[in-house]
C-alpha cells in the first residue's frame, strides 16, 4: 500500500513538471502564432488583420504569462483544449480525436506485434544459441532496425505497390471512395491500407526486442534453477517457457511499457511517406505553425501516455516479481 | 510445433489480404471513372471540413468551387476579366466609385435566388466584423460604402481612387447568402463559424467532406447552363509531396500543383502522350539585402550592384531550379507574363545578368574594390533561408560559388521556418532569400516589396518590405498608380523598374512559378501555355473555378 501511494505521488509530481515544461518550452521557441500565420498567407493578409483574427480564435497574448499559465493548467486538466490556429477554427479535441485511432491502431498494433514476435524469436534464439534460427534471424533483424525507416517504407512501396501494379495500396488510411463505418468492406479496406506501414514499423523495430530478449535468455539460462530443472528431468519446453523465459521477460516489460507510451507520439515518417492520417504529422504541423493549443494538447497526451505506461509497468513488475515485493 | 503455428498465421494473413483486396478499386489501376477529376495539391494537413470563405486557413477549399466572386481577373493575361456574378460594371470618373450590374438568373445552391442585396450584405458583413476584412478594404480606409440599388445593381463608394484594389474586392471576395449569414451562429460569430455545408452560387457543392478527402458534386442550380461538365471533383488531403507525386505518376490523380523533382523521368515518362506540365512565372525569388544603415556593407548601393552584376542567373536557374524557373530581371518585372510592363531599353542600359546576359565580373570587382572589398580583403555575408527548401539551398550554393572568386564569402544559414520568419520580419539578417506573393500586374508585388508603408523599424515586424527600402519618390509613384489610366500605369511601373535598376533594393534571381501538372488521358480543357485562361495551380483561388468550368471528359 505504501508502495502504491508513493508511486502515485511520484506520478502526480512528474506530471506537473512535464506540464509546466510543456507550457514554457514552446513559448521559448522563436516565432509566434501571428508570424506563422503571416508566413502562411504570404503577405496576402496584412498584419493588421491577423492579430484580430487570432484574438477571435482565443490566442491572446495581452494577458501576463503567469495568468496564462494557470489558465493553461486548468484547461488542460478539464479537457478544454481550445482551438487550433493551424486550421483556424477546428477544436483541438476534435482534431486529436480523429487522428488518435489511426495512430493507436497502426503504431500500437505494430509495436505490440513487434514485441510479441521479437520476444518469441528471442526466446527460441537464446535457448538454441548457435543454432540455425539464432544464426539467421537476429542478425537480419538487427540490420533492418539500423536501416532508415523511410528508406524501408519507400522500398516496400516500390516492391509491393508500384511493381505489382497496386496489389497493396501505397497511401492513405482507407480508400477515399468509401464511407467510414462499422462494415466489413470499410474495415477490410483499413486493414489492407495498414499492411505496408505496419510491416515497415515491424521490420524496423523488431530487432531491438529480439536482441534484448535473447541476451536476457542467455543470462537466465546460466542460473542454477535452470540446471536444477534439467537435472530433475523436466521437458525442455517447460524449462524454456516456464522458468527461463518468465524470468528473462521482466526487464523487457518496462521497455515495452515505455514504447507503448511513445506510440501516441505517432510515427511522423510513417505518416509522411504513407500519407497516413495520424498524430505524428499533427504534431509536426503544430510546431511549424507555432500552434500553441494543438502543441500543448499533444504534449499533454504524450506525457500522460508515457507516465501512465511507466506506472502500469511498475505495478506489473511489482505484481509479477516477488523479489520486488519484498523490498516493499 | 512452432513452425506450424507460424505457418498457420502466415496463411491466415494472406487469406485475409486476398479477401480484402478483392473488394476495393484502389491503387495503381488507371481505369477509373471518366467524369471525375482528382486534384493532387499538397495542403500539408488533413481537412478540417470548414468552408468559411472569410477564414484564410480554409477558404482555398471553397472560393471558386462553392462561392463565386463578382469578376474573375486573370493574372496570366494582363488582368483580363471574365464577368462572373456581375455581368458588367462602370467606374465613376475619378475611380472613386463603381456600380456593378448583378446577374438576375443566379440561384443559391439551396434554390433561393441571388440578388444585389446579397452582394451588399457580404461587404457590409466585412465592415461589421473587422476580422473578416482580410484585404483591409474597410479597416484600410479604402471602402466608404456599399449599397444595393434595386435587385440588380450594387454601388461601391471609395475614399481613394480604387482601381488597384479591384482585384481584392471583385476577384478575391466570395459572395455569401444573406438568408444564411444573417441568422444564428453565422450572424453572431461569422469569423469563427465553421460553415460545414456551404451554400454558394458556384458550380459545385461539398458532398461530402471527410478528413481524408473532399468530394465536390455538381450544383444542380448553377447559373451557367450545361456547366460544369465534370460531375465530381475529388480533393484528397496530402500531408507530403511523395504520395501526391506517386498518385500523379500512376494517373490516380490528374491535376498536380506541386514541385516534382526530375519531372521528366518521374512523371512525363510514365505516360508521355498524356502527362504534361507547365510552369508559368508569376513573382520573383530574390535576395533581400538589409538596407538599414546599421548594416554597413548591404546598405552600400555599390555593394548591392556588385552582387547583382556577379550572379549568373542562368546557372542558378539551371542548377538550383533544374531549369523550371526562368532567370529573373533586375527590374523586378516578371516576364513573359508581364512583358508589357518591362522596359527592355532601360534594362539593357544597365545590363545586369538575365536570361540573355552573362554576369559582368569585371564590373562587380571594380564596384567591390570601390567599397573596399577584394579577394585579399573579403566581404563576409550571411544569407538566411528556410530549411527544407532544397531548390533554394541549391540556388544559394551556386550563388556562393559564383561570388567566392570575387572576394565575397557567403555563408548560407538554414533556419527552421518559424526562426526564419522571425528574423525576416524583424530585419535580423544580412541577406535573406525569399519570394513574395504577387497579383495581376507587377504593381502588387513591387508595392509589397518597395513601399515604405509596408516596412517597420528593425526589431519590429514588417508586413512585406523586409529589406527596409525607403524612397519617397518611389512611394509617390505607387500612390499615383491608383488614379492613373492604363497607359500611365504601365509608364509608372517602368519608372519603378528604373529605381530597381539604380538602387538595387532587392536582387531577383529566378522567377517563382505556379507548379502545374495535368493529365490529358481522359480530360481535356486544361489551361496551357497557348491558352492561359487562368492561373493553373489548384491552390489559386478563384482561378480553380475557371479551370473546372473548362474541363470536360474526352
Amino acid at each position: 500500500m505504501r508502495f502504491l501511494l508513493k508511486r502515485m505521488g511520484f506520478f502526480v509530481l512528474t506530471l506537473w513538471v512535464a506540464l509546466t515544461l510543456n507550457f514554457f518550452l514552446p513559448r521559448l521557441m522563436p516565432g509566434s502564432p501571428a508570424e506563422a500565420l503571416m508566413a502562411r498567407f504570404r503577405g496576402k493578409v496584412p498584419l493588421s488583420s491577423i492579430k484580430p483574427l487570432l484574438a477571435e480564435f482565443g490566442v491572446d497574448d495581452s494577458q501576463s504569462l503567469v495568468s496564462q499559465y494557470f489558465d493553461y493548467l486548468a484547461n488542460m486538466l478539464t479537457g478544454n483544449w481550445g482551438i487550433s490556429t493551424t486550421s483556424l477554427g477546428e477544436p483541438v479535441s476534435k482534431m486529436i480525436r480523429e487522428a488518435l485511432p489511426w495512430t493507436l491502431g497502426l503504431v500500437g498494433v505494430a509495436t505490440i506485434l513487434a514485441f510479441v514476435l521479437g520476444t518469441l524469436i528471442g526466446v527460441v534464439a537464446g535457448w538454441r544459441r548457435g543454432g540455425k534460427l539464432d544464426s539467421i534471424l537476429p542478425p537480419v533483424f538487427v540490420i533492418t532496425s539500423a536501416l532508415p525507416y523511410f528508406w524501408i517504407a519507400l522500398l516496400f512501396i516500390l516492391v509491393f505497390s508500384v511493381w505489382t501494379g497496386g496489389w497493396l495500396p501505397s497511401d492513405n488510411g482507407y480508400d477515399n471512395t468509401l464511407d467510414p463505418g462499422w462494415n466489413g468492406e470499410y474495415i477490410g479496406n483499413v486493414l489492407q491500407h495498414a499492411i505496408l506501414p505496419g510491416a515497415t514499423i515491424l521490420v524496423t523495430s523488431i530487432g531491438g526486442w529480439i536482441l534484448t530478449m535473447r541476451n536476457n535468455m542467455i543470462t537466465t539460462l546460466a542460473e542454477d534453477y535452470v540446471r536444477m530443472g534439467r537435472a530433475k528431468g523436466l521437458p525442455n519446453r517447460t524449462i524454456m517457457i516456464g522458468y527461463a523465459a518468465r524470468n528473462a521477460f521482466l526487464p523487457n516489460l518496462s521497455g515495452f511499457a515505455m514504447s507503448l507510451g511513445y506510440v501516441i507520439s505517432g510515427a511522423i515518417l510513417v505518416e509522411y511517406v504513407f500519407n497516413y492520417p495520424g498524430l505524428g504529422y499533427l504534431l509536426y504541423n503544430a510546431t511549424i505553425n507555432v500552434d500553441y493549443p494543438l502543441m500543448q494538447a499533444l504534449f499533454l497526451l504524450i506525457t500522460v501516455a508515457v507516465l501512465v505506461a511507466v506506472l502500469v509497468s511498475d505495478f506489473a513488475t511489482f505484481w509479477l516479481d516477488p523479489r520486488a515485493r519484498t523490498q516493499g | 510445433m512452432r513452425h506450424k503455428n507460424v505457418m498457420a498465421l502466415a496463411v491466415a494473413v494472406s487469406l485475409l489480404t486476398a479477401a480484402c483486396s478483392s473488394g476495393s478499386s484502389d491503387g495503381g489501376s488507371t481505369g477509373h471513372a471518366t467524369d471525375v477529376v482528382t486534384i493532387a495539391n499538397v495542403a500539408g494537413q488533413t481537412w478540417s471540413c470548414q468552408f468559411n470563405p472569410f477564414n484564410p486557413a480554409n477558404n482555398a477549399q471553397s472560393l471558386g468551387t462553392v462561392y463565386e466572386p463578382l469578376v474573375f481577373v486573370n493574372t496570366l493575361k494582363n488582368a483580363a476579366e471574365t464577368p462572373m456574378l456581375a455581368s458588367s460594371y462602370t467606374w465613376g470618373a475619378d475611380k472613386k466609385s463603381v456600380v456593378f450590374t448583378i446577374r438576375d438568373n443566379v440561384k443559391w445552391s439551396d434554390g433561393k435566388p441571388m440578388t444585389a442585396a446579397d452582394v451588399a450584405f457580404t461587404f457590409n458583413l466585412m465592415k461589421k466584423h473587422p476580422a473578416l476584412d482580410l484585404y483591409a478594404l474597410w479597416t484600410g480606409n479604402i471602402l466608404d460604402s456599399v449599397t444595393a440599388q434595386g435587385t440588380t445593381k450594387v454601388a461601391m463608394n471609395f475614399k481613394v481612387a480604387a482601381q488597384p484594389y479591384f482585384y481584392d474586392f471583385a476577384d478575391q471576395v466570395g459572395i455569401v447568402p444573406e438568408h444564411i449569414w444573417s441568422t444564428g451562429d453565422p450572424a453572431s460569430r461569422p469569423n469563427t463559424w465553421a460553415d460545414p455545408n456551404p451554400i454558394g452560387t458556384g458550380p459545385y457543392v461539398v458532398n461530402p467532406c471527410k478528413a481524408q478527402n473532399i468530394q465536390y458534386t455538381k450544383n444542380p442550380s448553377y447559373w451557367q447552363a450545361g456547366l460544369p461538365k465534370i460531375g465530381k471533383v475529388e480533393y484528397p488531403a496530402y500531408t507530403d509531396n511523395s504520395p501526391a507525386n506517386l498518385d500523379l505518376a500512376t494517373g490516380k490523380a490528374q491535376w498536380g500543383s506541386q514541385f516534382i523533382p526530375g519531372i521528366d523521368k518521374l512523371y512525363v515518362a510514365k505516360d508521355p502522350a498524356n502527362h504534361h506540365y507547365w510552369f508559368p512565372p508569376v513573382t520573383n525569388v530574390a535576395l533581400f539585402p538589409n538596407l538599414d544603415p546599421s548594416h554597413k556593407a548591404t546598405s552600400n548601393v555599390a555593394v548591392r550592384q556588385a552582387l547583382a552584376y556577379a550572379i549568373d542567373k542562368q546557372q542558378v536557374s539551371k542548377i538550383g531550379e533544374s531549369g523550371y524557373q526562368p532567370p529573373a530581371s533586375q527590374t523586378g518585372v516578371v516576364t513573359p507574363t508581364f512583358q508589357t510592363y518591362q522596359d527592355d531599353a532601360a534594362a539593357a542600359q544597365f545590363n545586369y545578368p538575365s536570361a540573355t546576359t552573362k554576369p559582368d565580373t569585371a564590373k562587380a570587382t571594380k564596384l567591390l574594390a570601390g567599397a573596399g572589398f577584394s579577394p585579399s580583403h573579403p566581404l563576409e555575408l550571411t544569407v538566411i533561408t528556410i530549411t527544407g527548401y532544397t531548390d533554394w539551398d541549391a540556388s544559394l550554393g551556386e550563388i556562393k560559388q559564383e561570388l567566392a572568386p570575387l572576394g565575397v564569402k557567403l555563408t548560407v544559414s538554414d533556419l527552421a521556418a518559424q526562426a526564419f520568419d522571425d528574423k525576416l520580419y524583424k530585419g535580423d539578417f544580412d541577406l535573406a532569400y525569399y519570394s513574395e506573393l504577387g497579383g495581376p500586374t507587377p504593381y502588387y508585388e513591387l508595392r509589397q516589396i518597395l513601399h515604405s508603408k509596408n516596412s517597420a523599424p528593425l526589431g519590429t515586424v514588417a508586413s512585406s518590405n523586409y529589406e527596409r527600402y525607403n524612397n519617397p519618390a518611389v512611394d509617390a509613384l505607387f500612390d499615383q498608380y491608383a488614379a492613373a489610366d492604363k497607359a500611365t500605369q504601365v509608364s509608372i511601373i517602368k519608372q519603378i523598374g528604373g529605381y530597381m535598376l539604380k538602387d538595387v533594393p532587392i536582387i531577383p534571381t529566378t522567377e517563382q512559378v505556379d507548379w502545374y501538372e495535368y493529365n490529358t488521358k481522359n480530360l481535356t480543357g486544361w489551361p496551357t501555355k497557348d491558352n492561359p485562361f487562368a492561373q493553373p495551380s489548384a491552390f489559386n483561388v478563384p482561378d480553380i473555378e475557371q479551370v473546372l468550368l473548362h474541363l470536360r471528359s474526352k
